[in-house]
């Protein structure tokens, strides 16, 4: 299961590069969004799948599965959703300001700095 | 801190109170006080006279950087202390004569002066100095203080470009010579010059050696202006010329020389010191001279010149050399050259000093340097006219002025090498003294054109933008002390011999000399007809009768296209280098975001593809593994047809739709593995973020799918396909490399105990790792805070933009 | 006083907090800041001294006893970091009262800078991977808006790719923390420390080094990963500029430092190797950089890819005597770089234009400007003895003692290219004559001069006074040379 789930994660990496590399930005954003699920799954994989009882205590199980990669996977989804807010916010900024949401018309390196 | 440290130190001090003297007492010309300064060093390093002619030497050490090995150590030896008397005496006349040079009120002195101090204290840091570290210090200083004096009057073009320029390729000497010194001090394991030099015979063995020694010299010859880095030497001419005629000639450029000389006791054992000091050297010499007679401007006849000279010298240093091979004194030819390097060092200090002085006179007065302007000044300044010829014959070498006799040491050094049995040079002895022919041929016309073109000839006063009158008084003082020198030295040389150049050749062969005896250093007028005196006659012979036919051959000169000069190799160089940079820099920073990340990801592929290739990392090992369950497999497909959905989607709505199935699958996993925070947590945010998505891009217009070609798109699958294998590789291996139990062991145990709670997951969220989520959260305000401000604050609307608050 | 290392993360946090709740007077803003920022700075010192006595400090959060909890360590290259960083942030808060405008002040530009010290401070201090990447977070998150304040074009334009970079980074750090949990299982730098070395000549941990330098080197511009860097960098005004320049950057070299010295040192041939070819690249292609533009910021952010490249050599050269000179230049080089940045800012502020081409003439109205940043130009070169000097002494002669013939002559060479591009910048904006004549009316710059004059007096001083820096970073290297040092201070064992 941990192999399957290794390259499921790393399916979510390739279609979230993928859409990264393109130039819409909203496809890039969405890419950013598939990139932290496959991260999540990943970490989650690191932990060991089903390798006992959902970690808590009342379930008097003899093993648990293990919670860390949990605590941190949920910090990382909250911070991730952090940014991911952000990132839509500065877009649709951008969008308005700029009236693009193609990036390579943003690349302005000399014209109107 | 002893008496030569202040010494060092006081030109710096002074020169801090420049600006406050130039305001407070703007009558009287700030020259006048700083006038003060290099008598006064002047007379106390004359003090020192007595020991070093004793070949006693004064070291004393002020702590520094002592953690480092880094003191501030001066070491007074025969070779510092004429390097001290040159530096100070040549300041105090330069500085006279600047006093009538720059006019008191057009000029801001307080710069001038500033920079000249700051100068003053380097060089004396530079000859001075035991520890090689401090001795880079003071080296970039000279750079540094060169480099201001030069762009002193800094909007002029040319000003800057020549400041530039001695600036990079000094600097660029001195930081090779820095590498050079950190070498030594790897081998030696000390950054004393002494203690190098008592280790020398141990550092020949050493295999970084050659490296060291050519890594100093690349110091020393940027510096002294040796071939091929000469070229920054002509535009230094740029600076006022008692700029050029201290710096650029009497001292800074000879810290070179001094380089070269101090560190003879430590590498001139080799073999390859003789051949590239000496090589080098000659080369120079004859390039330089060959060059100088074609220029117009008098300023850069003398900036070759020095060249010219500058490679003499240190020729002879190179064939000094060859004396650390003999044993005795007795019949040491080699020594000679040692004694005619430092005897001209004298010597072209006083009468290239008098030189540029005469210069700056002429140039002064008439309004121009230019040799085609000039002509019949002598009957309007006729002491001038008396400074140059004497200043001039003795660079050429006629009798009775000083140059004759180091000329003649010269080429006495030179034949002799014909006898010589060292290094391989038999093949090869003939060509040094027909070059050291050559170039002092070449030196003897261009002595002739600075006097014969200026001086006699047609006066030609439509050429001149003033009426040529003599010199102020106060002008010619400094060139009359330089050029009366040059006799003095010429008529009674051996006033030098004992004083000045015995224990300054001593500290540069100190090994051969037994214990409490001196060099012979006696020099005579009169030798006899030797092959030296019959070189001199031959000298001015084809001297003259070149002079004479001048414009009959200087056609040749023709034939030397500006093209590919060193200078054109410079500045071409130099326009590549911004031109190609700017060119490459353009070609990879394409602003397209696009770019930067193919440059990421490519870097991801190729640098962990080669790690994992090359040491063999991957692991497979799926029998710690989950079994594989029937729920499981239908969420991937569903998860993997959400996300295929997303790559093909055209509208917009349907990729925003398709990415929540894909965070609702995920949640559903987060289920099935037993996670159920995770999963509720999931759902909130994944609801939560779908909507943000639907409302900042609900007001925008159709999802557009700016048509991508296809290599676009296929290149964009290929690194998308290389990062998904990669990351898929390294998930296995590091399952499959578990070593260790995890330290999850302690909070199933303590969970309960300690923390109270039954929960793990939050436990460690709110105590085990309670730091974390208090972050977590100042993350989330960060995000509020920068929402709100990117929403509300616009500045541009209202005009304010980035950079004029 | 247990709590001591805690303090320099928490005083800003508190700051940011309070701060927040001000938004409305921008006065009482800027006194918060500047009194949070200088007792910042007050309490890194104290923690310096501490360190200094009694070795390394450790704070177990919440007690609970690592490798279990979270640990807070400050050895001696963290709290050197963390000081270096708080005063160039008290700097920069003392300049933006002159420059960055009320409109920035008053849309949480100062709880913001406090947050983004927090992540700073933090990333240098914590020793857990894991809650290194949560203060990366912080720090970037912070970044983001700071980049993106003001919503001019430029900066929605710049903010994107930078965000974007970013979350990539983000996003393979934690995989990375994810590979090394399992690989060890374990989140304590000291513990995956002690399980690492049990296992040194497993491949896998030779992949995770190349793995951490990618995520780290995101963040710290090294090549070929710098690409996002001079053009975001370029967007926001000059003082968030100079907290990037000083901070942002010098910490993902720390972290590669830090990881590189702690995790990965048993496979060095590898590593250590592919760190110096990269090191040296990035070297060059910074050289070529700042060469290649006639823009104030560009030169300085170009300057700043030269550093790391100089850095990331003396990691790799990985003796006591290149690891030395890599603090000394690491602490150099934040406070220069800082100092460069708010003086670059002046003269973007007196000019209205950071092209070369456009400025000139500036010497004769603001004469200190330009002798100012002409020291602080010879100090970014390294010219003794002033700052750069002393690092970039000790990591060319480990170089050389190592056989790194070639890195080292490439580091000296890069000085090269650093005083060609500054020196051309100085003698274009003060030398040149300026093609439209400057205004008559002087303007008033004492209060943006002043922070920036400050920074590269202190500077001058670092070099000048190395004698006294010395055995502070000699304890540093101690630490990082023997990983059981700061191993037993966490684990106490």
């Amino acid at each position: 299961m941990e192999i399957l789930m290794c390259i499921v994660a790393g399916l979510l990496f390739a279609a979230a590069v993928y859409l990264m590399l393109s130039k819409s930005l909203l496809r890039i954003i969405i890419g950013t969004g598939l990139l932290s699920h496959g991260t999540h799954l990943m970490l989650l994989t690191m932990g060991g799948l089903k390798a006992g009882a959902v970690p808590v205590l009342g379930e008097h199980a003899a093993t648990y599965t293990d919670p860390i990669p949990q605590a941190l996977i949920l910090t990382a989804i909250v911070i991730s959703f952090g940014v991911t807010a952000v990132f839509l916010v500065i877009a649709y900024r951008a969008y308005q300001e700029l009236g693009t949401d193609n990036m390579e018309q943003m690349r302005g390196m000399d014209t109107d700095d | 801190m002893s008496l030569l440290h202040w010494a060092v130190l006081a030109p710096f001090i002074m020169a801090v109170f420049v600006p406050v003297l130039r305001k407070k007492a703007a009558l009287i010309h700030t020259g006048w006080f700083v006038l003060i300064l290099p008598i006064v060093l002047f007379g106390t390093f004359l003090q020192y006279l007595p020991v070093t002619m004793n070949n006693n030497t004064v070291m004393q050490t002020a702590p520094w950087i002592p953690s480092l090995g880094i003191d501030f150590t001066v070491y007074m030896d025969g070779l510092s202390l004429l390097f001290a008397l040159l530096i100070t005496g040549i300041g105090a006349l330069v500085v006279l004569y600047s006093i009538y040079y720059l006019s008191k009120t057009k000029e801001s002195l307080h710069h001038f002066y500033v920079y000249l101090l700051m100068f003053m204290g380097a060089m004396l840091g530079v000859v001075l100095s035991d520890n090689v570290i401090t001795l880079y210090m003071f080296w970039e200083f000279t750079s540094i203080s060169s480099f201001l004096l030069i762009a002193y009057w800094y909007d002029r073009d040319r000003s800057r470009y020549g400041a530039l320029k001695s600036m990079l390729v000094t600097v660029f000497g001195g930081l090779i010579m820095l590498g050079g010194f950190l070498v030594l001090s790897i081998m030696g394991n000390t950054f004393s010059i002494r203690e190098l030099a008592a280790r020398a015979p141990e550092l020949n063995e050493h295999p970084l050696f050659l490296l060291a020694m050519i890594l100093v010299l690349l110091g020393a010859f940027t510096k002294s202006a040796q071939f091929p880095f000469y070229i920054w030497l002509p535009d230094a001419m740029e600076a006022p010329t008692p700029v050029s005629a201290y710096l650029h000639s009497a001292t800074m450029v000879k810290a070179g020389i001094y380089l070269v000389a101090r560190f003879s006791p430590i590498f001139a054992f080799s073999g390859y010191w003789f051949w590239i000091v000496g090589a080098v050297g000659l080369f120079t010499m004859v390039w330089a001279s060959f060059n100088a007679v074609k220029q117009t401007d008098l300023k850069s006849i003398l900036a070759f010149s020095t060249v010219s000279q500058l490679g003499l010298i240190m020729s002879l240093l190179g064939i000094g050399a060859a004396s650390l091979h003999f044993e005795t004194l007795d019949d040491n030819i080699f020594t000679a050259a040692v004694i005619a390097a430092v005897f001209h060092l004298i010597n072209h200090a006083t009468f290239k000093g008098s030189l540029f002085m005469v210069v700056g006179i002429i140039d002064h007065e008439t309004g121009t340097r230019d040799i085609r302007k000039l002509g019949g000044l002598m009957s309007f300044m006729p002491i001038t006219f008396t400074l140059s010829v004497i200043g001039a014959f003795s660079m050429a070498g006629l009798p009775p002025f000083n140059g004759f006799l180091s000329k003649e040491m010269f080429f006495l050094s030179m034949v002799q090498l014909i006898e010589l049995n060292l290094f391989n040079i038999e093949t090869w002895a003939i060509l040094f003294p027909v070059l050291a022919w050559v170039g002092s041929v070449f030196t003897f016309i261009y002595s002739m054109i600075i006097v014969f073109n200026v001086f006699t000839g047609k006066f030609q006063p439509e050429k001149i933008e003033k009426k040529p009158q003599e010199a102020p008084i106060g002008m010619l003082i400094s060139p009359i002390v330089l050029a009366s020198l040059v006799v003095v030295f010429g008529l009674f040389p051996n006033l030098l011999s004992y004083s000045l150049i015995q224990p300054a050749a001593a500290a540069i062969v100190p090994s051969i000399i037994p214990a409490g005896e001196q060099l012979d250093v006696h020099i005579s007028f009169w030798h006899g007809i030797t092959a030296e005196l019959l070189m001199t006659i031959g000298v001015i012979a084809a001297g003259i009768l070149l002079f004479k036919f001048m414009p009959k051959w200087g056609r040749v000169y023709d034939h030397f296209p500006g093209k590919v000069t060193l200078n054109q190799f410079y500045n071409s160089g130099l326009y590549a280098a911004e031109r190609g940079s700017n060119a490459i820099t353009n070609a990879y920073m394409t602003g397209f975001i696009r770019s930067y990340l193919v440059y990421i990801f490519t870097f991801f592929i190729a640098a962990l593809g080669f790690t994992m290739w090359a040491k063999d990392a991957f692991r497979y090992d799926a029998s710690a593994a989950a079994p594989i369950g029937l729920y499981e497999v239908c969420l991937i497909v569903v998860l993997l047809a959400a996300t295929l959905t997303i790559l093909m989607a055209k509208s917009r709505l349907t990729s925003i739709i398709s990415l929540g199935a894909v965070g609702y699958t995920v949640s559903l996993f987060f289920v099935i593995f037993r996670a159920p925070d995770l999963a509720l947590t999931q759902l909130v945010i994944e609801t939560v973020s779908t909507a943000l998505f639907l409302l900042c891009f609900y007001h925008l217009p159709k999802l557009s799918r700016h048509e991508e070609k296809r290599r676009f798109q296929a290149g964009n699958a290929i690194i998308a396909a290389g990062v998904g294998v990669i990351v898929t590789l390294l998930g296995i291996s590091a399952h499959s490399s578990k070593f260790f139990p995890s330290i999850n062991e302690y909070y199933v145990e303590n969970t309960y105990e300690k923390a109270g709670g039954e929960n793990m997951v939050n436990v460690i969220l709110v105590d085990f790792r309670g730091f974390d989520t208090l972050f977590e959260i100042s993350v989330l305000s960060v995000a509020a805070l920068g929402i709100y401000g990117l929403i509300k604050l616009r500045l541009e609307k209202g005009g304010e933009t980035n950079e004029n608050e | 006083m247990i709590n001591l290392p805690i303090l320099p993360i928490l005083l800003p946090l508190v700051a940011a907090v309070l701060l927040m709740f001000l938004s409305k007077s921008v006065k009482a803003q800027r006194i918060v800041s500047v009194i949070a920022s200088a007792a910042t700075v007050l309490a890194a010192a104290v923690v310096l001294l501490k360190v200094k006595a009694d070795g390394i400090q450790t704070i177990d959060m919440g007690s609970w006893p690592a490798p279990f909890g979270i640990t807070l360590v400050s050895d001696m290259l963290s709290i050197l970091l963390v000081l270096t960083a708080s005063i160039i942030t008290l700097c920069v808060v003392l300049y933006s009262f002159g420059s960055i405008g009320s409109g920035r002040e008053a849309f949480y530009y100062y709880p913001i800078v406090q947050f983004l010290l927090v992540g700073v401070n933090g990333s240098f201090t914590t020793g857990d991977i894991f809650n290194l990447f949560v203060f990366f977070e912080i720090m970037l998150m912070s970044s983001y808006v700071l980049i993106v304040i003001g919503g001019t074009k430029v900066q929605l334009r710049e903010s994107i790719k930078y965000v974007l970079v970013n979350v990539i980074s983000s996003a393979i750090f934690v995989i990375a923390v994810g590979f090394l949990y399992s690989v060890t299982g374990s989140l304590n730098m000291a513990h995956i420390s002690t399980r690492i070395s049990e296992i040194s000549a497993e491949p896998i941990i030779t992949v995770l080094a190349i793995l951490f330098l990618i995520v780290f080197g995101l963040k710290g511009g090294i090549f070929p990963l710098y690409f996002w860097l001079p053009g975001s960098y370029a967007a926001p005004p000059a003082p968030i500029l100079a907290l990037f320049g000083a901070l942002l950057t010098k910490v993902g070299v720390y972290a590669i430092l830090r990881t590189y010295t702690l995790f990965f040192y048993h496979d060095q041939p590898f590593t250590h190797d592919i760190l110096a070819l990269l090191a040296l690249l990035t070297m060059v292609a910074g050289s070529i950089g700042a060469l290649a533009y006639k823009d104030v910021k560009q030169i300085l952010i170009y300057n700043i890819i030269i550093a790391v490249g100089v850095l990331l050599f003396g990691i790799a050269v990985m003796t006591e005597e290149s690891i030395a000179g890599t603090i000394f230049y690491l602490v150099h080089d934040m406070i220069i770089k800082a100092g460069l940045f708010l003086l670059g800012g002046i003269m973007i502020y007196i000019t209205g234009t950071s092209d070369l081409n456009k400025m000139g003439g500036l010497i004769r109205q603001y004469p200190a400007l330009g002798w100012t940043f002409l020291i602080a130009s010879f100090a970014l070169v390294g010219i003794p003895p002033l700052s750069g000097f002393t690092g970039k002494l000790l990591i060319v002669r480990a170089g050389f003692e190592t056989g790194e013939y070639v890195g080292a002559i490439v580091v000296l060479l890069s000085s090269l290219a650093v005083l060609y591009s500054v020196v051309n910048l100085f003698m274009d904006v003060f030398w040149k004559k300026p093609e439209i004549p400057l205004p008559e009316t002087k303007k008033q710059t004492a209060s943006l001069f002043i922070p920036a004059a400050v920074l590269v007096i202190l500077s001058v001083l670092y070099g000048v006074g190395t004698e006294v820096v010395y055995p502070y970073v000699m304890q540093a290297v101690d630490t990082l040379i023997h990983p059981e040092i700061y191993i037993d201070a966490v684990l106490k064992e």
